[in-house]
């Protein structure tokens, strides 16, 4: 009989108190990862809005709440393309409208039609729209297949019905799944004449990207530069809220876990006081007695993990449906959201059989063996 | 003694060199800060391969003894000698435990979820005895007691005399030089109590082990070499019985 084996059958014995910690452990460990892999899905799509302009970083205002709150104003355009290293910049205004229950939040740019091929728009099929031409729209490719339709057919977007002058592609899944439109035109249908939310910046060649970058941020304070998903903080303090309410959640699973861990395995310790006297007695050593208990407690976290990762793919999917989050969350499992889960179930574990198993281990072998 | 054993440090036992496998040098024990008085100052040594009794009426401190000599409990003031280690300043009490002990109790404290030969093993656990030949040995152990084919039973399905067998088995399952049982037969009707005495002298005979038994019962007390008396935390008497060619130590 091993060590392993001595656990397990310590675990089946209380078949439904190990079930039950298992449980405990797998939604905790559930919500950490849906958490997690939804708050990302939920970065990776806001950071997307960077990439699709073949730029090397973006500018937007600083501090606001989330990106397309950034306000910027063509002087602050001259302003990024006067700066020393900047070879070219566009300014873009970003909206999102809720077409449907089946669009919530449909991607619209303004850009000027002067600034497409520089912001790194192919047009597959049809034309352009004019710099100013009202009712006239260009649709991402994803976007017209999703419609079903085509050049010449008629688009309802901003109020008004528009014309498909135009089908395009940026290489880019998120500017491909939304449309674009003249930029005085969406700026005069969103009341906000003049405004920009970002510029794509390309540097000149052989110059560092950060010293421009640096150069940006330090001359013009209300501006911040952006190049990472990372730095995406910079301009939408919602996702550093975001990124702090998982951290929290996560620290918050593992306290919680191993309370309900830590208290369960006490009331198996006052169980079980006789044999952990009797192993004291026949001569166990405190730190096998404790390797013991924290041995059931890890047993019972990858369990719980295995059970709460699971969980947590199925609870995802599920939230794809939710009206609010379709066409938003995109989420991806990847290694880091499944370590983290596991690192929490065991986590819990460890601190919750911690202190039982030094409880345990302390006994008095003849005090414990005189316990009923 | 084997080199596993290095770790316990041992220290030779107060009075020089001694061939005996037990011996004891004024040893008291007092509980709740001295009010009350278990052991007064006793002496004993038990030479290796003998049997020994210790009865006495409840409170006399026969038990106290025991669970000294175990390094269960530390003595207020005297001296432990075992196989030559000084019980009374081991650095690994545990490791004497498990290696030069072997601990009977009143209830065989089985563990009810494990098999026989489980209960036998986890004994062993820590030991430096591989897996394999843990279960081997475990299973011979069994065999030994009786109760081989019985190896994947659990405790429950056993009777009062087959589990204290059972916890025999456990108690000699690191091959100990001296056996400590409490009261082993307190619990058991009298056909349990015949094959658990039995089981004893075997186990005298066969393997030499040297044997401290205590009990109440003057029937149980009959099997062994010698009886010591205890009263009020003392020995009264030390008597070899006349069926036994044993010899008193000096």
């Amino acid at each position: 009989m091993s060590m392993f084996s001595l656990v397990l059958q310590n675990l089946w014995a209380k078949k439904g108190r190990s079930i039950g910690i298992a449980a405990a452990i797998g939604v905790a460990v559930m919500t950490v990862v849906a958490l997690m892999v939804v708050s990302s899905s939920l970065e990776a799509s806001a950071a997307q809005i960077l990439t699709i302009g073949r730029a090397d970083f973006s500018v937007a205002q600083k501090g606001v709440a989330e990106v397309l709150s950034s306000n910027l104003t063509n002087r602050d355009l001259d302003n990024v393309r006067s700066t020393p290293g900047v070879a070219s910049a566009i300014g873009v205004y970003v909206a999102t409208e809720n077409l449907n229950t089946d669009n919530p939040v449909f991607i619209e740019i303004g850009i000027d039609p002067s600034d497409l091929q520089a912001f790194g728009v192919r047009v597959l099929s049809g034309r352009p729209y004019g710099p100013t031409s009202p009712h006239e729209v260009m649709l991402g490719w994803r976007a017209a297949q999703n419609f079903g339709l085509h050049v010449g057919d008629q688009f309802k977007a901003l109020g008004t019905s528009n014309t498909v002058v135009g089908i395009f592609t940026t290489g880019n899944s998120f500017g491909d799944s939304g449309a674009m439109f003249p930029l005085p035109v969406i700026q005069g249908y969103n009341r906000v004449p003049g405004q920009l939310t970002l510029f794509f910046v390309k540097v000149e060649p052989g110059q560092p990207v950060v010293k421009v970058q640096n150069a940006i941020d330090q001359t013009y304070p209300g501006m911040t530069t952006i190049r990472t998903a990372e730095q995406f903080g910079r301009a939408d303090t919602n996702l550093v809220f975001l990124r702090a309410a998982v951290t929290s959640s996560t620290v918050l699973a593992i306290i919680i876990g191993a309370v309900i861990i830590g208290n369960t395995m006490l009331l198996s310790l006052f169980e079980r006081t006789r044999e952990f006297g009797l192993l004291r007695a026949i001569g166990w050593a405190r730190t096998r007695v404790v390797g013991l208990v924290v041995g059931e407690g890890i047993i019972l976290a990858l369990i719980g993990s295995c059970l709460g990762l699971a969980l947590a793919v199925v609870a995802v999917a599920l939230l794809k449906y939710v009206p609010a989050l379709r066409g938003i969350l995109h989420p991806t499992f990847d290694q880091s959201a499944f370590a983290r889960g596991l690192a929490t179930g065991l986590g819990m574990a460890v601190i919750g059989a911690l202190y039982p198993a030094l409880r345990a281990s302390s006994l008095k072998p003849l005090e414990a063996l005189s316990r009923e | 003694m084997s080199d596993s054993r290095a770790g316990l440090a041992p220290e030779p036992s107060q009075g020089g060199p001694s061939t005996a496998a037990v011996q004891v040098r004024g040893l008291t024990k007092v509980y709740d800060d001295g009010l009350i008085p278990a052991l007064n100052g006793v002496d004993l040594d038990i030479p290796p391969g003998e049997m020994v009794s210790i009865t006495g009426p409840s409170g006399c401190g026969k038990s106290t003894l025991l669970h000294l000599l175990a390094a269960l409990d530390v003595p207020t003031s005297g001296s432990i000698g075992v196989e030559g280690y000084d019980v009374v300043r081991l650095d690994h009490p545990n490791r004497y435990r498990r290696e030069v002990v072997g601990l009977v109790f009143q209830l065989h404290n089985l563990l009810p979820r494990l098999s026989l030969l489980g209960n036998v093993e986890i004994a062993m656990m820590g030991s430096h005895r591989p897996r394999r030949e843990r279960a081997r040995h475990a299973l011979e152990l069994l065999v030994d007691v009786g109760l081989g084919s019985l190896a994947d039973r659990h405790p429950t399905q056993l009777s009062g005399g087959e589990r204290q067998r059972v916890a025999i088995a456990r108690a000699m399952a690191n091959d100990p030089s001296v056996l400590l049982a409490d009261e082993p037969t307190g619990s058991l009707d009298t056909a349990s109590v015949r094959s658990v005495l039995a089981l004893f002298e075997k186990l005298r005979a066969e393997r030499a082990t040297t044997i401290v038994l205590v009990t109440h019962d003057p029937s149980v007390a009959e099997v062994a070499d010698r009886r010591v008396e205890m009263l009020d935390g003392g020995v009264v008497s030390d008597s070899l019985f006349p069926a036994h060619s044993g010899s008193l130590p000096s």
